[in-house]
Protein backbone atom coordinates (compact mmCIF):
# COMPACT_ATOMS: atom_id res chain seq x y z
CA UNK A 1 0.00 0.00 0.00
CA UNK A 2 1.36 3.46 -0.85
CA UNK A 3 1.78 6.34 1.84
CA UNK A 4 -1.68 8.39 2.73
CA UNK A 5 -1.36 12.00 1.50
CA UNK A 6 -3.84 13.21 2.99
CA UNK A 7 -5.03 13.14 6.71
CA UNK A 8 -8.70 13.97 8.28
CA UNK A 9 -9.95 13.70 10.73
CA UNK A 10 -13.11 11.73 11.73
CA UNK A 11 -15.11 12.80 15.18
CA UNK A 12 -17.10 9.99 15.97
CA UNK A 13 -19.65 9.43 18.66
CA UNK A 14 -20.31 5.83 20.34
CA UNK A 15 -23.61 5.39 21.21
CA UNK A 16 -25.70 2.78 23.23
CA UNK A 17 -27.16 2.58 26.64
CA UNK A 18 -25.43 1.41 29.55
CA UNK A 19 -23.43 -1.78 29.89
CA UNK A 20 -23.97 -2.65 25.86
CA UNK A 21 -20.18 -2.74 25.63
CA UNK A 22 -18.79 0.70 24.19
CA UNK A 23 -15.77 1.10 26.31
CA UNK A 24 -14.82 -3.05 25.95
CA UNK A 25 -15.36 -1.97 22.26
CA UNK A 26 -12.68 0.53 22.18
CA UNK A 27 -10.75 -0.79 24.65
CA UNK A 28 -10.56 -4.24 22.46
CA UNK A 29 -9.85 -2.37 19.11
CA UNK A 30 -7.41 0.21 20.35
CA UNK A 31 -5.78 -2.07 22.68
CA UNK A 32 -6.47 -5.47 21.80
CA UNK A 33 -7.17 -5.60 25.60
CA UNK A 34 -10.16 -6.79 27.25
CA UNK A 35 -11.34 -6.67 31.53
CA UNK A 36 -14.65 -8.48 32.80
CA UNK A 37 -15.42 -6.26 34.73
CA UNK A 38 -18.21 -3.73 34.57
CA UNK A 39 -17.13 -0.26 35.32
CA UNK A 40 -19.95 2.11 34.53
CA UNK A 41 -18.23 5.74 32.05
CA UNK A 42 -18.95 8.69 34.12
CA UNK A 43 -18.96 12.06 31.54
CA UNK A 44 -16.74 10.96 28.53
CA UNK A 45 -13.74 9.60 27.75
CA UNK A 46 -12.14 10.44 23.81
CA UNK A 47 -9.39 8.04 22.53
CA UNK A 48 -7.35 8.60 18.89
CA UNK A 49 -6.53 5.69 16.65
CA UNK A 50 -4.65 6.36 12.93
CA UNK A 51 -6.71 4.13 10.24
CA UNK A 52 -5.34 4.09 6.56
CA UNK A 53 -8.17 3.16 4.57
CA UNK A 54 -9.18 3.53 0.82
CA UNK A 55 -9.98 7.11 -0.36
CA UNK A 56 -13.05 6.51 -1.95
CA UNK A 57 -12.89 10.35 -3.56
CA UNK A 58 -9.28 9.69 -5.06
CA UNK A 59 -6.55 6.75 -6.01
CA UNK A 60 -4.37 7.38 -2.96
CA UNK A 61 -5.25 5.85 0.41
CA UNK A 62 -6.40 7.89 3.11
CA UNK A 63 -4.95 8.62 6.50
CA UNK A 64 -7.81 9.05 9.04
CA UNK A 65 -6.94 9.97 12.73
CA UNK A 66 -10.08 8.92 14.17
CA UNK A 67 -11.43 10.89 17.65
CA UNK A 68 -13.87 8.38 19.21
CA UNK A 69 -16.05 9.87 21.77
CA UNK A 70 -16.93 7.20 24.92
CA UNK A 71 -20.34 8.86 26.06
CA UNK A 72 -21.51 7.24 29.50
CA UNK A 73 -24.70 5.25 28.70
CA UNK A 74 -27.23 6.72 31.77
CA UNK A 75 -29.87 8.70 30.42
CA UNK A 76 -30.03 11.54 33.71
CA UNK A 77 -28.39 14.08 31.64
CA UNK A 78 -27.85 12.98 28.16
CA UNK A 79 -30.16 15.86 26.79
CA UNK A 80 -28.88 18.58 28.83
CA UNK A 81 -25.06 17.15 27.56
CA UNK A 82 -25.71 16.87 23.88
CA UNK A 83 -23.99 20.15 22.53
CA UNK A 84 -21.25 19.34 24.54
CA UNK A 85 -20.75 15.50 23.24
CA UNK A 86 -21.79 15.59 20.00
CA UNK A 87 -21.18 18.74 18.06
CA UNK A 88 -18.98 18.23 15.37
CA UNK A 89 -19.38 14.39 15.31
CA UNK A 90 -19.25 13.10 11.92
CA UNK A 91 -20.46 9.51 12.32
CA UNK A 92 -22.29 7.61 15.16
CA UNK A 93 -21.26 3.89 15.98
CA UNK A 94 -24.35 2.56 17.17
CA UNK A 95 -23.87 -0.28 19.80
CA UNK A 96 -26.76 -2.63 21.04
CA UNK A 97 -26.39 -5.47 23.03
CA UNK A 98 -27.68 -9.02 21.42
CA UNK A 99 -28.67 -10.34 25.11
CA UNK A 100 -30.66 -7.38 25.57
CA UNK A 101 -33.96 -6.20 23.39
CA UNK A 102 -34.24 -3.13 24.69
CA UNK A 103 -30.65 -1.30 23.42
CA UNK A 104 -31.73 -2.27 20.00
CA UNK A 105 -34.85 0.01 20.17
CA UNK A 106 -33.26 2.49 22.22
CA UNK A 107 -30.54 3.34 19.57
CA UNK A 108 -33.34 5.34 17.70
CA UNK A 109 -33.42 7.70 20.71
CA UNK A 110 -29.57 8.20 20.56
CA UNK A 111 -29.31 8.72 16.60
CA UNK A 112 -32.01 11.49 16.75
CA UNK A 113 -30.98 13.18 19.89
CA UNK A 114 -26.64 13.01 18.32
CA UNK A 115 -28.74 14.20 14.34
CA UNK A 116 -30.29 17.25 16.82
CA UNK A 117 -26.47 18.57 16.92
CA UNK A 118 -24.64 17.28 14.57
CA UNK A 119 -27.23 16.86 12.02
CA UNK A 120 -28.24 13.71 9.46
CA UNK A 121 -24.60 11.78 10.14
CA UNK A 122 -23.66 8.49 8.76
CA UNK A 123 -24.60 5.61 11.18
CA UNK A 124 -23.13 2.24 11.91
CA UNK A 125 -24.83 -0.62 13.57
CA UNK A 126 -22.71 -3.22 15.80
CA UNK A 127 -24.92 -5.76 17.88
CA UNK A 128 -21.79 -6.81 20.59
CA UNK A 129 -21.70 -9.72 22.91
CA UNK A 130 -21.74 -12.05 19.66
CA UNK A 131 -20.22 -14.43 21.87
CA UNK A 132 -23.06 -15.14 24.42
CA UNK A 133 -25.58 -16.96 21.48
CA UNK A 134 -26.96 -19.12 24.36
CA UNK A 135 -28.13 -15.64 25.91
CA UNK A 136 -29.39 -13.87 22.61
CA UNK A 137 -32.62 -12.36 23.16
CA UNK A 138 -32.58 -10.67 19.74
CA UNK A 139 -33.38 -12.92 16.66
CA UNK A 140 -31.22 -12.53 13.62
CA UNK A 141 -34.31 -11.82 11.48
CA UNK A 142 -35.24 -8.61 13.51
CA UNK A 143 -31.63 -7.59 13.82
CA UNK A 144 -31.68 -7.07 9.92
CA UNK A 145 -34.59 -5.77 9.61
CA UNK A 146 -34.08 -3.00 12.27
CA UNK A 147 -30.76 -1.80 10.52
CA UNK A 148 -32.24 -2.11 6.62
CA UNK A 149 -34.77 -0.25 7.70
CA UNK A 150 -32.80 2.36 9.33
CA UNK A 151 -30.21 2.01 5.91
CA UNK A 152 -27.43 1.33 8.82
CA UNK A 153 -25.02 -0.56 7.69
CA UNK A 154 -24.09 -2.95 10.31
CA UNK A 155 -22.18 -5.94 11.42
CA UNK A 156 -21.79 -8.48 15.06
CA UNK A 157 -18.95 -7.95 17.09
CA UNK A 158 -17.22 -9.27 20.46
CA UNK A 159 -15.35 -7.23 22.61
CA UNK A 160 -14.70 -10.30 25.21
CA UNK A 161 -13.21 -12.70 21.73
CA UNK A 162 -12.48 -9.35 19.27
CA UNK A 163 -14.33 -10.64 16.54
CA UNK A 164 -15.70 -8.27 14.29
CA UNK A 165 -14.47 -5.43 16.00
CA UNK A 166 -11.30 -4.05 13.88
CA UNK A 167 -13.91 -4.76 10.79
CA UNK A 168 -16.73 -2.80 12.66
CA UNK A 169 -14.70 0.95 13.55
CA UNK A 170 -12.89 0.73 10.05
CA UNK A 171 -16.59 0.27 8.77
CA UNK A 172 -17.76 3.17 10.50
CA UNK A 173 -14.91 5.45 9.04
CA UNK A 174 -15.79 3.89 5.65
CA UNK A 175 -19.31 5.06 6.07
CA UNK A 176 -18.72 8.46 7.13
CA UNK A 177 -15.87 8.96 4.19
CA UNK A 178 -18.08 7.35 1.50
CA UNK A 179 -20.97 9.47 2.63
CA UNK A 180 -18.67 13.08 1.96
CA UNK A 181 -17.35 12.05 -1.23
CA UNK B 1 -27.34 -10.34 32.34
CA UNK B 2 -26.63 -9.59 35.54
CA UNK B 3 -24.83 -6.62 35.69
CA UNK B 4 -25.39 -4.15 38.70
CA UNK B 5 -25.47 -0.74 37.28
CA UNK B 6 -25.79 2.04 40.20
CA UNK B 7 -27.58 5.21 39.34
CA UNK B 8 -25.29 7.83 37.89
CA UNK B 9 -25.86 10.25 40.89
CA UNK B 10 -24.60 7.03 43.66
CA UNK B 11 -21.87 6.45 41.16
CA UNK B 12 -20.60 10.00 41.38
CA UNK B 13 -20.96 10.41 45.14
CA UNK B 14 -18.70 6.97 45.20
CA UNK B 15 -16.04 8.42 42.46
CA UNK B 16 -15.48 12.27 44.44
CA UNK B 17 -15.20 9.64 48.34
CA UNK B 18 -12.64 7.73 46.92
CA UNK B 19 -10.75 10.74 45.37
CA UNK B 20 -12.01 14.38 45.21
CA UNK B 21 -10.56 16.29 42.56
CA UNK B 22 -12.15 12.89 40.18
CA UNK B 23 -12.50 14.99 36.83
CA UNK B 24 -15.37 12.53 35.53
CA UNK B 25 -17.58 12.52 38.79
CA UNK B 26 -17.47 16.41 38.81
CA UNK B 27 -18.23 17.04 35.27
CA UNK B 28 -20.93 15.09 35.71
CA UNK B 29 -22.17 16.63 38.98
CA UNK B 30 -21.72 19.97 37.62
CA UNK B 31 -24.65 18.36 35.09
CA UNK B 32 -26.65 17.24 37.83
CA UNK B 33 -26.35 20.27 39.79
CA UNK B 34 -27.63 22.18 36.65
CA UNK B 35 -30.44 19.58 36.27
CA UNK B 36 -31.92 20.40 39.24
CA UNK B 37 -32.07 24.03 38.62
CA UNK B 38 -29.13 24.98 40.31
CA UNK B 39 -27.34 26.62 37.57
CA UNK B 40 -24.37 28.65 39.93
CA UNK B 41 -23.57 26.11 41.51
CA UNK B 42 -23.30 23.81 38.60
CA UNK B 43 -21.00 26.50 36.87
CA UNK B 44 -19.10 26.68 39.82
CA UNK B 45 -17.85 23.12 39.72
CA UNK B 46 -17.59 23.28 36.11
CA UNK B 47 -15.15 25.99 36.64
CA UNK B 48 -13.26 23.11 39.23
CA UNK B 49 -13.00 21.07 36.51
CA UNK B 50 -11.60 23.22 33.92
CA UNK B 51 -9.03 24.21 36.56
CA UNK B 52 -7.97 20.47 36.43
CA UNK B 53 -8.44 19.73 32.87
CA UNK B 54 -8.77 22.73 30.78
CA UNK B 55 -9.38 20.37 27.85
CA UNK B 56 -11.64 18.42 29.83
CA UNK B 57 -13.86 17.18 26.42
CA UNK B 58 -17.06 18.90 26.24
CA UNK B 59 -16.42 20.77 29.34
CA UNK B 60 -16.31 24.61 27.32
CA UNK B 61 -19.33 23.79 25.26
CA UNK B 62 -21.04 22.81 28.69
CA UNK B 63 -20.29 25.60 30.40
CA UNK B 64 -21.36 28.02 26.98
CA UNK B 65 -24.96 26.62 27.66
CA UNK B 66 -24.92 26.90 31.30
CA UNK B 67 -23.93 31.06 30.61
CA UNK B 68 -26.73 30.76 27.81
CA UNK B 69 -29.43 29.56 30.06
CA UNK B 70 -28.03 32.13 32.36
CA UNK B 71 -28.68 34.51 30.09
CA UNK B 72 -24.78 35.78 29.93
CA UNK B 73 -24.08 36.13 26.50
CA UNK B 74 -20.59 37.87 26.88
CA UNK B 75 -19.64 34.51 28.66
CA UNK B 76 -21.70 32.38 26.63
CA UNK B 77 -19.63 33.64 23.89
CA UNK B 78 -16.14 33.62 25.41
CA UNK B 79 -16.90 29.85 26.36
CA UNK B 80 -17.38 28.98 23.34
CA UNK B 81 -14.37 30.65 21.61
CA UNK B 82 -12.29 28.46 24.26
CA UNK B 83 -14.30 25.35 22.92
CA UNK B 84 -13.57 25.80 18.95
CA UNK B 85 -9.92 26.50 20.53
CA UNK B 86 -9.86 23.44 22.16
CA UNK B 87 -11.27 21.34 19.55
CA UNK B 88 -9.37 22.41 17.04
Amino acid sequence: MTMPTEIMKVKICMAGEGAVGKTSLIRRYVLDQYDDRYIATLGTKITKKSVTVANPGGPDPLQADVILWDIMGTSTVRELLKEAYYHGAQGILAVADLTRRDTLIALDEWARSIRSVAGDIPTYGVVNKADLQKERALPPAEIESFFRQRRWPWSYASAKTGAGVPETFVGIVKHVLSSRS
Amino acid sequence: MGIERPDTASLVRQRLLANADDVDALFVLAALRAQEGYLEEGLTILDRVLRIDPRYPGAWRFKAKLHRMQGETAAEQSARRRAEDTER
